[in-house]
């Protein structure tokens, strides 16, 4: 065996492999932290994809509030759920569409369009009687003191996909 | 999202709003291992129960608090359950709680109903196997409108 073919000393291999291995152990040590250093860069795009398609067509949509349920995963921390979501949807007198959260101001009923026999044309609550304009304003005079939230919308190949609601000041 | 059950956030939202909140909803959920044939279809009774419970819930929110369950053995002595059933609505009847209503799919419960310190809400479940989610979704929030109803009925007096 002549130093020719083994250009390698014991120090020199001894020397390469733990080095290798030494880094392979701090790539492990630092590479979660890197990534939850830039874990919210890499979650920005999700951001966009909040709409869900409550499988509503456009044309089905009239002026009379119609309600629609649908279904969202949701991450609470650890904790992964299935939450499902109501709205009632209708045309406007200008043609928009509306979509309110059926949430009630007062104290998180579900209301629901002439839900009373007494109250034609208004969400009623049936807890503590709360009573909301067709537009979702509330009712002076009945318990809640803002009107229902409202979603965000949009239509896409026909199809109404609803965003996130979004609360509005006091009437 | 507004919640109204016995966790810590919801018993916060519950102490400052106590006027409005006069309904409690106590859910009786049996329990057993000893009879194999009817595991299955008494655990899917169970699973639909609880499921119904968190719509009726959501529905209610403003004036109803969702209990926790009451759990027992299926077998067990209702006369006992029964005692042991009073303490929990003596200790809830501390608080101003009008409307009491216990929800169970138990049969049993029907037959010893004038002696609960309440209103059954019997609840017999149709469901199979066979059924898809969306299909159970839908029949279980037709029985939430239905029993809706019925918790408002009482409301009105």
């Amino acid at each position: 065996m002549s130093e020719d073919k083994q250009p390698v000393s014991r120090r020199q291999f001894l020397n390469y492999t733990l080095t290798g291995v030494g880094g392979f152990m701090a790539a492990g040590i630092m590479i979660s932290p890197l990534r939850m250093a830039i874990d919210p860069v890499l979650q920005q795009g999700e951001g966009e994809s909040d709409f869900t398609n409550v499988q509503l067509a456009e044309g089905d949509i009239t002026n009379e509030p119609q309600r629609v349920d649908w279904e969202v995963e949701q991450v609470d921390g650890w904790y992964e759920s299935t939450v499902s979501k109501t709205a009632w949807v209708y045309k406007d007198d200008n043609g928009d569409i509306v979509a309110l959260s059926p949430i009630c101001t007062h104290l998180g009923c579900v209301v629901s369009w002439e839900g009373s026999e007494d109250h034609p044309e208004r969400f009623y609550c049936p807890c503590h009687d709360g009573l909301y304009y067709k537009d979702g304003v509330n009712v002076e005079g009945t318990p809640p003191t803002a009107p229902l939230p409202v979603y965000e919308h949009k239509i896409e190949n026909g199809m109404l996909f609803l965003g996130k609601s979004q609360p509005r000041g006091e009437a | 999202m507004y919640t109204m059950k016995w966790v810590k956030h919801d018993l916060q939202h519950y102490v400052q709003e106590k006027e409005y909140i006069d309904t409690i909803i106590i859910p009786l959920l049996p329990f057993q291992l000893s009879n194999e044939s009817n595991l299955e279809k008494d655990a899917l009774q169970n699973e639909l129960l609880s499921v119904f419970n968190r719509e009726l819930e959501k529905e209610l929110t403003g004036r109803v608090l969702l209990a926790p369950d009451y759990h027992y053995l299926a077998s067990a002595d209702k006369q006992v359950e029964l005692e042991r059933l009073d303490t929990w609505v003596n200790d809830i009847q501390t608080q101003p709680f009008p409307f009491v209503f216990f929800i169970t799919s138990d049969a049993e419960w029907k037959k010893i109903e004038q002696k609960l310190g309440g209103n059954l809400l019997w609840l017999p479940f149709i469901a199979t196997e066979s059924m898809k989610p969306s299909e159970v979704q839908s029949a279980v929030r037709t029985q939430v409108k239905e029993v809706t109803g019925l918790i408002r009925s009482y409301w009105k007096g």
